[in-house]
Formats: C-alpha cells, sequence, structure tokens
C-alpha cells in the first residue's frame, strides 16, 4: 500500500493563476470592454484654482456632431441626491462636513475641478465638445498652504464651513506629558515637512455605466478595491436602491489607495448613462490622473522631543497640520493613525499630540500605500537627528530604545500591544547583511577621495491587521462563501479586490492545501457585487483575515464535503481523507474517489432531504490573534555633491511579515512599495504654483522611479513568533513604502555629514541637495 | 488626451512638400518623427490646422559625406544615424549624443532634423549642432539656402526656418585626428531630458589646444557657445586649473531658467562642473585619436 | 478618414482611420486588440510599446496611417493562440508582474531589445527598459525574467 501525499502549496512561490491572461494581453481591464451603444464621456474642467462660476454655456457643445448630451453642475444636482464619501461614510469623517455639488455649480475649487460631462461617440469627440463648452469664472485668492488655510483671513472654500478647517485642533495626551518633559535630560524641536506626492497606478480611474431602463438596472464595470463600496457610492447618489446597482471588475491596473468607493467624476458617468439610457464609458487620462485623481502625504510636523543624555527617546509633543486639499475625504481621519501608530515599535513613555486639517485648492488627500507613513517618517528622522546630537550611532540609539519582547507584551503608550514584534531581530539581523562596521571603512576611505557614500536605516511596524487589542476584541469580520462546484471546482468568492496582490494565486494556496485538492481545482472568484461577499481589499489586512477565511473555510468545507462523502463511501467521516483531489479511506488508498465525482454526485439531485447534498459554506473570520508585520530596512546611497543626483547603490530589508503564503508574492509587494518611497524622495512631487496652477500634470513633470532608479532588493525573511495555531500570514502591503523613505533620507544626510547637513524634509531632488549642503556651509 | 481636429497631407517629394508649406505657411506644422510634435497635439498645446506628414519623402533619408561634411538628411531616423558607423567615425560627437535620447522606442522614429528643427534647448541634438557649427539646408519656393547653426537657433522652439520652408538636410563637419569629444548631460533620469548638457569637442596639436568648442544644453532659450571659454583654451595645454576657468568662464553669465527640475542657481552651479568634467573626457579622447 | 492597409500579428488588415487616431487607440479600438495599453498619452510609460518592422516604438507616438504598409505586432502576436513564447513564460517563472497594466509595453519592449542583444547583463536590460514604468514591482522581477529568457535562449 501507498500512501497518498499530500501537496504543500503554501509557502511556496506558486506561479501566478493570473499571468497566462497577463501575459498574453488577454487581461479585462475597464477600457478593454465595449458595450453596444456604449459612448464615452470628458469632463470640462477648471483652468483655475479657485473662482466663482458665473455661468456654462453649452450650446455650442450640444450641436456639434457626435455629441449626445452635455451635464452641467446643475444639469446633475438636478437628477442625484447628495452623497457622502463612501471612505467617510463608513468610517465616520472627523470634522464638520464640507457642503458641495456632485459637480462644480457655484465654485470651483482646484485646477481641473469638472464643470460639466461632455458625452459622444468618441472620447475624441468628447474632448471635441468639452473645448466648446463656456465657462464664466469669476478668479477668487487661491489658499495654496495649509498655513493660509488656518489664517482666518483666507477665503473660505465652502460657504458652509465659513472657514477652510476640515477638522479643528484637537489634542490627546498619553503617559505624563508635562512630567516626562520636566524630568528629561534635555528637550529637542524639530519642524519635518513631507511633500504633496501621490499614488500614479498605470491604469488610472476608469468606468462604464450602463443603464438600463427597462429593468430599473445600472450595471457598473469599475476599476476599483472594493465593489461593494463602488456599488454604495453610485447607488446612494443616483438615489438608488443598492440591490438595482451591480458593480462587476475584472483585472485592475493598480491603484495604491486611489479607487476607493466612487469618485464624484464616477459617479456623474453613472447619472449620465441614466440620462441618455445608454452604456457611457470614462477613462480618466494621465493629464486628470495627475491633477484631480487626488494626492497625498502634504503633512508638517512640530515635534518636541524628551530625551535622555544616553539617547532614550522618552516623549514626544507633536503638532500636525495636514493639507487636504479640495473636498476633503478621508484625509481628515490620518492624524489619529498618525497618532495611534507614532510610538512605533519603542518604549515612548509619553506622547502629546496635536493637529488639524486645512482644505486648499488643491486634489484632494487620498489615501496612498500606508496614508500614516509620515509617523515613521518623523520618528524614525529625529532618531537619527538625536543621534547625531548626541553622537551616537543610528542603530545603537535603535537598538537602545526598542521595546524588548515581553510575555504579555509590552503596550504602546497609545494602546496597542506590541505582541510578537521583531524589532530588535530586524535591526541586528540587516546590520549583519550589509556588514555596518565593513561600510563605515569603506565610507571614510571614499571620503578622502571626494566621494560621498552614506548608510540608513529605519525601522518600522505596521498593523497587518494589527494585534488584538483584549480578549473580546476582533480585527473584524471577514467573510468568504466556499462551495465544491458541481464540476468539481473549489470555488472561493471573496470581497478581496485584487489589484496586483494576486489573491486568485495565494488564496487558491491556501484552500487547495487545506481541502485537499490540487492548485488548479481552486477558483478564485472576485468582481461582482451581486456574487461575492463585502470586501475591501486595502490596509494590509488581507493576508490575514481573507487567508484566514480561507483557511478556516476550506476546512469547514471539507467536513461538510466528508460527511457527504461518507453517505457515498459508506464509511465514518472521520476515516476519511482529501489529498490531491481525492476522497478515500485512511489505510485504504484503492477506496479513493475523486472530489470531482462526489461533487457530480452531490449536484445529480439523486438525494434526500435527509442528506446535505449543498456543498457550500458561509465562512466568516475575525482575524484570529492578528499582529504586526515589520522590519528594518538599510539604503547604501552615493551622493554627487557636484550635481546633487543620488544613486541607491544597495537596499536590504529585513522583514517579519509572519508565515509568508507566496515569497515571489511577498517581495514583489515589498519591493513595489520601497521603489514608491525612492520616488518619493528622489522623484516624486505634485507641485502647485503659488497661483494655484497644477505643474506637474504629465509624466515629465511628475517623473517616477525607473528600472535605473531602483536596486536589487536583498530580502530577507525573520523568522517569525506564531501567534494563532493556524493564521500567521501578516500583510506586507504597505510596509515597504511606509518605511524606504526615512530609509533613503537617513542616508543621504549620513553621506552629507561631513558637509554638517542637517535634513527635516522627505523630499531631495537633486537642487535641493546642493541648496543644502550651501546651507550647512554658512 | 486625444488629438485635436487637423487636415493630413503625406507627400512624396520635396517639392510637393514646399508647395502645400508655400500654400498653408503657419497653419502648417511638419510632421516628421512625431515624438516631440505628437504629445504636444495629445495636449492640445499645438493646434495646426494641417499636419504634413514627411514620412514619405524618400529623399530626406540617408547619411551622406561630402567635401568633409557628413550630411543627414532630414528624415534619418536617430536609430539609424547611431548604428551609422559613418557617423561613427567622422561625427563622434553625434554618435556619443544619440544614445542618450530619450530612449530607443523614441529614437526608432525620432528624426534628426525634427529634434533640430523642433530646437528644444535642453535637448542633445540642437547643442551638438551649435557646438559644431553644423548646417542647416533649407528648401524653400524660391531654392535652397544653408543657415549656419549660430543663425538656426533663434528662441524657445523657434528656429529661422521660414514658415514655407522644408528643413531638408543638415551637415555636420567631419572630425580630424587629434579632436576629442565629450557629451555630458546631468538629467533626472537616465533617457530623460538634460537640465543641463554639454556638447564639448577639443582637438589638441602638439599638446595644445587648437580648436575648442563648447555648447551648453539647457541653460537659455537656445543653445549657448560658451565663447570666452573657447578662447580662453585655444593655445593652451589642457591643465585641471585651465578646466577650472573655463568653466567659470562659460558660466559666469548664462542666466539659466527656473523650473521644477532645478533653479537657476544650480543649473548654473552644475553647467560648470560639467564643463570642467567634459573638457577631461574630451581632452582624453583627444589625446587617444592622435 | 485615410484608407489603409497593414499587416498586424502576420494577417493583412485594411481600415479606414480618423486621420488623428493614434495607432494605440486604432489598435485597440478597431482592431480589438486591447492587449496593448494606453498609460500617458504623451511617449513617457511605454504601455503602449510595440513592434513596428522589427523596432521597438510607442504606439501613442504615431498616427494610426503612418502604420499603412508596415508590420506591426503586438503582444497578441507573440506566440500562436494566446500561448505563450520564451520571453513570457520566464517572466511567468520569475513572477515579473503584479496588477499587469504595465506588462504589454515591457513584453514587446524587451522582445525587441532581446533580438538585437541576446547577451545583454543586466545593466543594458535596466537600460533598455528604463522608457518602461512600472508602479507595482520595483523592476527586479521584470529584469530576472528577461535575463533568464536570455540565459535560457543561450541555452537552446
Amino acid at each position: 500500500m501507498t500512501a497518498i501525499a499530500a501537496e504543500r502549496y503554501t509557502g511556496a512561490s506558486i506561479k501566478r493563476s493570473e499571468d497566462p491572461r497577463i501575459l498574453t494581453g488577454r487581461g479585462r481591464y475597464v477600457d478593454d470592454i465595449k458595450l453596444p451603444g456604449m459612448l464615452h464621456a470628458a469632463f470640462v474642467r477648471s483652468p483655475l484654482a479657485h473662482a466663482r462660476v458665473l455661468s456654462v454655456d453649452a450650446s455650442a457643445a450640444r450641436a456639434l456632431p457626435g455629441v449626445v448630451a452635455v451635464l452641467t453642475g446643475a444639469d446633475l444636482d438636478a437628477m442625484t441626491d447628495p452623497a457622502l464619501d463612501p471612505l467617510l461614510a463608513m468610517f465616520g469623517g472627523a470634522g464638520p462636513m464640507p457642503e458641495f455639488t456632485l459637480l462644480a455649480t457655484d465654485k470651483v475649487r482646484l485646477v481641473g475641478d469638472p464643470v460639466a460631462i461632455v458625452v459622444a461617440e468618441s472620447r475624441y469627440l468628447a474632448e471635441d465638445g468639452c473645448e466648446l463648452v463656456e465657462v464664466e469664472y469669476e478668479d477668487l485668492p487661491p489658499v495654496m498652504s495649509a498655513a493660509f488655510a488656518l489664517d482666518p483671513s483666507s477665503p473660505p472654500l465652502f460657504a458652509n464651513l465659513g472657514d477652510n478647517i476640515a477638522r479643528p485642533r484637537s489634542r490627546n495626551e498619553f503617559g505624563d506629558v508635562a512630567g516626562t518633559f520636566a524630568r528629561a535630560d534635555r528637550v529637542m524641536d524639530f519642524h519635518i515637512d513631507v511633500h504633496r506626492h501621490q499614488n500614479v497606478p498605470m491604469e488610472g480611474r476608469a468606468c462604464i455605466a450602463s443603464y438600463d431602463a427597462d429593468l430599473g438596472l445600472m450595471t457598473v464595470y469599475a476599476a476599483t478595491q472594493s465593489v461593494h463600496l463602488t456599488r454604495n457610492g453610485v447607488s446612494t447618489r443616483l438615489g438608488m436602491d443598492p440591490d438595482k446597482v451591480r458593480v462587476l471588475a475584472g483585472d485592475i491596473g493598480g491603484s495604491f489607495g486611489l479607487k476607493i468607493g466612487a469618485s464624484r467624476e464616477e459617479q456623474a458617468v453613472a447619472a449620465a448613462s441614466r440620462h441618455v439610457g445608454r452604456p457611457v464609458k470614462w477613462v480618466e487620462d494621465r493629464g486628470e490622473n495627475l491633477t484631480v485623481s487626488g494626492q497625498a502625504r502634504e503633512e508638517s510636523f512640530d515635534i518636541r522631543a524628551a530625551i535622555s543624555n544616553d539617547g532614550d527617546l522618552l516623549g514626544l509633543d507633536v503638532q500636525m497640520v495636514i493639507d487636504t486639499g479640495a473636498y476633503p475625504g478621508m484625509g481628515t481621519m490620518v492624524p489619529s493613525i498618525v497618532e495611534g501608530m507614532l510610538p512605533g515599535p519603542y518604549k515612548l513613555a509619553a506622547l502629546g499630540f496635536e493637529s488639524t486639517a486645512a482644505i486648499t485648492n488643491k486634489a484632494t488627500y487620498v489615501a496612498y500605500r500606508g496614508p500614516w507613513a509620515s509617523e515613521t517618517f518623523i520618528r524614525e528622522r529625529i532618531l537619527d537627528l538625536i543621534a547625531k546630537d548626541l553622537g551616537l550611532d543610528p542603530v545603537e540609539i535603535r537598538l537602545r530604545n526598542v521595546a524588548p519582547r515581553t510575555d504579555p507584551p509590552a503596550l504602546m503608550i497609545t494602546g496597542r500591544p506590541l505582541v510578537g514584534v521583531t524589532t530588535k531581530e530586524s535591526l541586528d539581523r540587516v546590520t549583519e547583511l550589509v556588514d555596518y562596521p565593513a561600510f563605515r571603512r569603506r565610507q571614510a576611505q571614499a571620503r578622502e577621495q571626494g566621494r560621498y557614500l552614506g548608510i540608513g536605516v529605519a525601522t518600522f511596524i505596521e498593523a497587518a491587521p494589527g494585534p488584538r487589542q483584549g480578549p473580546d476584541a476582533g480585527l473584524g469580520m471577514e467573510a468568504m462563501r466556499l462551495r465544491l462546484e458541481e464540476d468539481g471546482i473549489v470555488a472561493l468568492f471573496t470581497g478581496q479586490m485584487p489589484h496586483g496582490q494576486s489573491h486568485q494565486t495565494t488564496l487558491a494556496q491556501i484552500a487547495a492545501d487545506e481541502f485537499g485538492v490540487p492548485f488548479e481545482q481552486v477558483r478564485v472568484v472576485v468582481g461582482d457585487s451581486a456574487v461575492v461577499p463585502f470586501g475591501l481589499t486595502g490596509g494590509s489586512r488581507s493576508a490575514t483575515m481573507t487567508g484566514g477565511v480561507a483557511l478556516h473555510g476550506a476546512r469547514q468545507l471539507k467536513a461538510k464535503v466528508l460527511d457527504f462523502a461518507a453517505h457515498l463511501m459508506e464509511a465514518s467521516a472521520q476515516d476519511l481523507l482529501i489529498t490531491d483531489g481525492n476522497v478515500w479511506v485512511r489505510g485504504d488508498p484503492a477506496s479513493a474517489i475523486a472530489v470531482t465525482e462526489i461533487a457530480a454526485r452531490a449536484a445529480s439531485g439523486e438525494f434526500g432531504a435527509d442528506v446535505d447534498a449543498e456543498l457550500e459554506v458561509q465562512a466568516t473570520y475575525d482575524g484570529g490573534e492578528g499582529g504586526w508585520s515589520g522590519g528594518t530596512h538599510c539604503a547604501i546611497v552615493e551622493v554627487d555633491v557636484e550635481t546633487g543626483l543620488v544613486k541607491v547603490e544597495r537596499y536590504v530589508a529585513a522583514e517579519d511579515c509572519g508565515a509568508l503564503i507566496n515569497p515571489a508574492v511577498v517581495e514583489g509587494q515589498i519591493r513595489g512599495g520601497i521603489a514608491q518611497g525612492i520616488g518619493a524622495v528622489l522623484l516624486e512631487r505634485s507641485a502647485y504654483a503659488e497661483d494655484g496652477n497644477f505643474q506637474s500634470a504629465t509624466f515629465m513633470d511628475y517623473l517616477m522611479p525607473t528600472t535605473c532608479d531602483v536596486p536589487r532588493i536583498e530580502i530577507e525573511h525573520l523568522e517569525t513568533v506564531p501567534l494563532d495555531a493556524d493564521v500567521n500570514f501578516r500583510g506586507v502591503g504597505e510596509g515597504g513604502m511606509i518605511v524606504a523613505p526615512p530609509t533613503i533620507v537617513n542616508a543621504i544626510e549620513d553621506a552629507l555629514s561631513p558637509f554638517g547637513v542637517r535634513i527635516y524634509e522627505q523630499h531631495l531632488p537633486p537642487a535641493r541637495i546642493l541648496e543644502l549642503i550651501a546651507a550647512a556651509g554658512e | 488626451m486625444k488629438l485635436p481636429l487637423f487636415d493630413y497631407e503625406a507627400p512624396e517629394t520635396v517639392s510637393e512638400t514646399v508647395e502645400l508649406l508655400a500654400e498653408y505657411g503657419d497653419e502648417a506644422s511638419v510632421l516628421a518623427g512625431g515624438q516631440s510634435l505628437i504629445p504636444l497635439l495629445a495636449l492640445r498645446l499645438a493646434r495646426p490646422a494641417v499636419l504634413i506628414d514627411i514620412n514619405g519623402v524618400a529623399e530626406l533619408s540617408g547619411v551622406s559625406a561630402t567635401d568633409g561634411w557628413t550630411a543627414i538628411g532630414a528624415v534619418t531616423r536617430e536609430y539609424m544615424a547611431e548604428e551609422s558607423e559613418r557617423v561613427a567615425d567622422a561625427v563622434p560627437l553625434l554618435a556619443a549624443a544619440l544614445p542618450l535620447i530619450g530612449h530607443e522606442a523614441i529614437r526608432s522614429r525620432g528624426t534628426i532634423g525634427g529634434s533640430l528643427a523642433h530646437a528644444d534647448p535642453a535637448a542633445e541634438l540642437p547643442a551638438v549642432a551649435r557646438a559644431l557649427d553644423a548646417a542647416f539646408v533649407v528648401r524653400g519656393p524660391s531654392g535652397e539656402r544653408v543657415i549656419p547653426a549660430a543663425e538656426w537657433f533663434e528662441g524657445y522652439l523657434t528656429t529661422s526656418r521660414r514658415p514655407d520652408e522644408l528643413l531638408v538636410e543638415v551637415r555636420f563637419p567631419a572630425a580630424g585626428r587629434g579632436t576629442g569629444v565629450s557629451f555630458q548631460e546631468v538629467a533626472r533620469r537616465h533617457g530623460d531630458f538634460a537640465i543641463v548638457g554639454l556638447a564639448a569637442s577639443l582637438t589638441l596639436s602638439d599638446g595644445a589646444i587648437s580648436d575648442a568648442r563648447l555648447a551648453l544644453a539647457g541653460v537659455a532659450e537656445v543653445p549657448v557657445r560658451a565663447g570666452a571659454a573657447e578662447e580662453l583654451l585655444v593655445g593652451e595645454r589642457p591643465s585641471a586649473e585651465l578646466f577650472d576657468e573655463a568653466a567659470r568662464r562659460a558660466t559666469e553669465d548664462v542666466d539659466p531658467p527656473d523650473d521644477l527640475h532645478g533653479s537657476s542657481d544650480y543649473r548654473k552651479k552644475v553647467a560648470a562642473a560639467i564643463v570642467r568634467r567634459g573638457l577631461r573626457e574630451a581632452a582624453d579622447h583627444a589625446r587617444e585619436r592622435q | 478618414m485615410v484608407d489603409i492597409t497593414l499587416r498586424v500579428n502576420g494577417a493583412t488588415r485594411t481600415a479606414s482611420p480618423e486621420v488623428r487616431k493614434t495607432l494605440a487607440d486604432f489598435l485597440r479600438d478597431d482592431l480589438n486588440l486591447t492587449g496593448t495599453h494606453v498609460g500617458c498619452e504623451h511617449g513617457v510609460c511605454g504601455a503602449c510599446t510595440v513592434i513596428v518592422d522589427g523596432r521597438a516604438v510607442r504606439s501613442c507616438l504615431m498616427l494610426a496611417i503612418q502604420a499603412a504598409g508596415r508590420d506591426v505586432t503586438t503582444i497578441e502576436g507573440l506566440a500562436p493562440d494566446g500561448g505563450m513564447g520564451p520571453l513570457q513564460q520566464a517572466m511567468w517563472d520569475s513572477h515579473s508582474f503584479q496588477c499587469g497594466f504595465c506588462t504589454p509595453g515591457f513584453v514587446m519592449q524587451a522582445t525587441a531589445f532581446l533580438a538585437d542583444h541576446p547577451d545583454a547583463g543586466e545593466q543594458q536590460i535596466r537600460e533598455a527598459l528604463s522608457g518602461n514604468i512600472c508602479r507595482c514591482t520595483g523592476y527586479q522581477s521584470i529584469v530576472d525574467g528577461v535575463l533568464l529568457a536570455a540565459e535560457r535562449d543561450r541555452e537552446r
């Protein structure tokens, strides 16, 4: 007798099931979809940052052959309901709600603000039509900085608010702030700015809305991180029952937080489709994507640090101002997350945190991969600055301040338990991998030759999904429907909406292992709001939440299938196994029946009510013990002090993201995030002129990192502390982007330390590097 | 970002083209490689009534040599010039600059004439043409005329080509023995336009500089010959001090633009750095070619 | 409108595209070859890269009518019947891509490059692909896919 071996997919870099279509041009992105009678939309957009709209004359546009409809802000207002941004609706906004119409009616509030939608036979004609819409504006003074926005003299963008404050100043204290500062050996002050930059997925926002007047049904083909949130956004705006709106999503060309809910443009497209009674497609072009889709990270911090002479970071008192742009959205929630995460994996004993959010004539602040990332940036930046001031090594100061791993775990002063955090291990490992002492020797030699090399480290933790707060506190609830289909396929219906995360592969790996079928016999079904449970791909939660529900759900489905198979095989369910796609009686391989046959029998209808042949389960998972992801990154850079150009020579990451489902997928996520971090520091900036004009509206001005800007990135996976019997997968989606910017900036400052340079900002293009060197010399 | 409406003509000969240009004048844009023009059309920044596509004018393509000059047809693709042995031998400065133009896919379509007629002061070829005193051959209704590089570049994206004239050929003088070249470029990323660039050519004779040509890209609305630096260099023997002084002279009077990629001050500083680097490299190259 | 005849993926096609239509839009809309993607429409991102007469070009920077008489290959035409050629296979094995939007441009650019430079090393490959933007991967997995394809080709 030979035992039938089970295959182990989890933990292996299984080739992606997405790739055969992706690599051959057979992916289906929104713009690839054509519907009969489909029209195309383009938007008339404001050339001014802040202006009253005096009149909109669409008559010439409507008369253009090929233009089917032009709907102004007023037209759309009359045919839609007011609606909140879906993320705000879900989590609750933190501040007064500004009142504004779907498209601009009385006012425009940023360059590119949509004023009307033109629907035509082709996008070419729609753009021609846009040029014929005449809009009269009365220019208003633009509010182009948070500082001015907070000044009561700045002209309010929203009449109902009366000022430009999206979130009034509020302060929280954790621990004994006053006492900690009073007792500290020294107090240091810093002001640090993070610049505006943005998601820039390679596919912009896009949707097709198709209204069937006969059935009263709206179908939306969307590029989205959640079909249900898009459905909610469209149905609310259109005053439709959500059950009458179906959102379908196929392949999505990246998002990084941008494509959540339904944007104003997408809502307008849906309204337009209902109005004209034909499908309407809108595909944002790169100019639109850069100018209006959303931007992020523009935050400034006044930081006071209480320090001991030996380098203990005892307390922080921080004031944060976030520039949420016009039409404030989730940006108002970011300060709370920054506050909660700021202590990081360190022993910080006291934190005072004050924040306010300003409204300006810029693109809306949207979620961008690790929206709270500035907390890691400022913390890791000031650790280096403090280290320099005290003559300590940057690694040394971190080791000194890291909270030791204890049982019960230490609590962050803001409340979260630092359970299973391997920060110290990651610091040790990274310095080993780069041979830190050897680098310092090489650096010294290079300086003698007039070459400036630098090394930087930064450490982080990411709530992916984060620890359980207490025995009764869950991490949310993830649902999944699992079904053994008639043809023997194990189908997983999930609300996850992958846009690069490879869920169709990773979730299948887990389910295949747990259920006992080959990888090819599992199908992950996504992207249909009528068919999948509620879900959102975001927040680096899917590895735990969805991986967990796939694992437990597959077990539950297997139990159900075995109960059914027991009838067929006249055996007890406890004696049955499923391996390699076959059900068999333990110890009797000859008894094996293919899962496909079991499935066919269940679907045959031959069984009565006493046999449960409905081979489907609705599983839920609350995240189990959850846990942190985190690690330490290290970069070696060379700065050309004549040109200011920076080369990242080497980049090493020591990471702990729990158990890996698919190492290649994990590493791809990490490297992609790091590339965005390198881009943020060296290349990317969403720049506005003082008059409100947007200056980075093409890829010639918004510079993306290329193959020559991102080095090979070495990744070492640390042995994790398992917290759960089964589910120790943790998320990794955002970490790279969170920790790479301080890693790079720390390295640049280290390279320039012979000049006495100190860096209090994140964007360091060549000209700025030369300015910093010159300023330090004065 | 869809292109606006325009009429389209696809002449097959130079005379046909000239006739069309005479008819439409500045209502027409000439389409060669399209790598500069089509983005402008897509952004709707260019609004010609007529596009005259000269890609079908076969006589405008090719590299030939005449009397110590290398003549390149205006519609010669950049990649063909890059692969041309004749160009590599006779015009090493052009050969050095070509691989820095954008990326391979751009050079598959972009043309020598197109880039020079577009006249972006931050582009590579205008600096090369200016450094070498290239000759621009245009043909109009009244015949052909030859415009020296010093007179070709008039302003930002503006040349002295009249609206009814077609650039048919650009002629580059052949580099002799003892002439070394260097093309330096400081760009934000590989393949980008220069923030500042330098096209340099030095000829050494008995160890002394007998000819010096320096043209800067990105420091003004046109490529700029660093005449004062060139004067200093001629007759002298290469040295670090000489090159430092040349760099100072080359940049002291320039007033470069400010933009997102660099302040005026930054461009000036970096221009000086690349003059030093470029002169060193050109001198080394000149010694190899003795 | 101008009548044109051209070869696309080995088949002769005739059409009458609008004069201002780009080759990228023509391929996608008129010929239903949606594998070629549009990422910027101003020639920087490379997602629209196709091969024309053996050279990689940005199809957003060509008018459709300029392709008259030319031989165009898109990603759909690299391997018969939607299968995968050796480069695509190597990229599959290397986990080269994530969201896939930049993929066709990279595959076509790398195909053209490897045809002319079969022995290219990593630095050369990176320079050759520096005009294609990917937002997801950080490029290492893409470069590894190209290196693997080149290595396997040498072994054949």
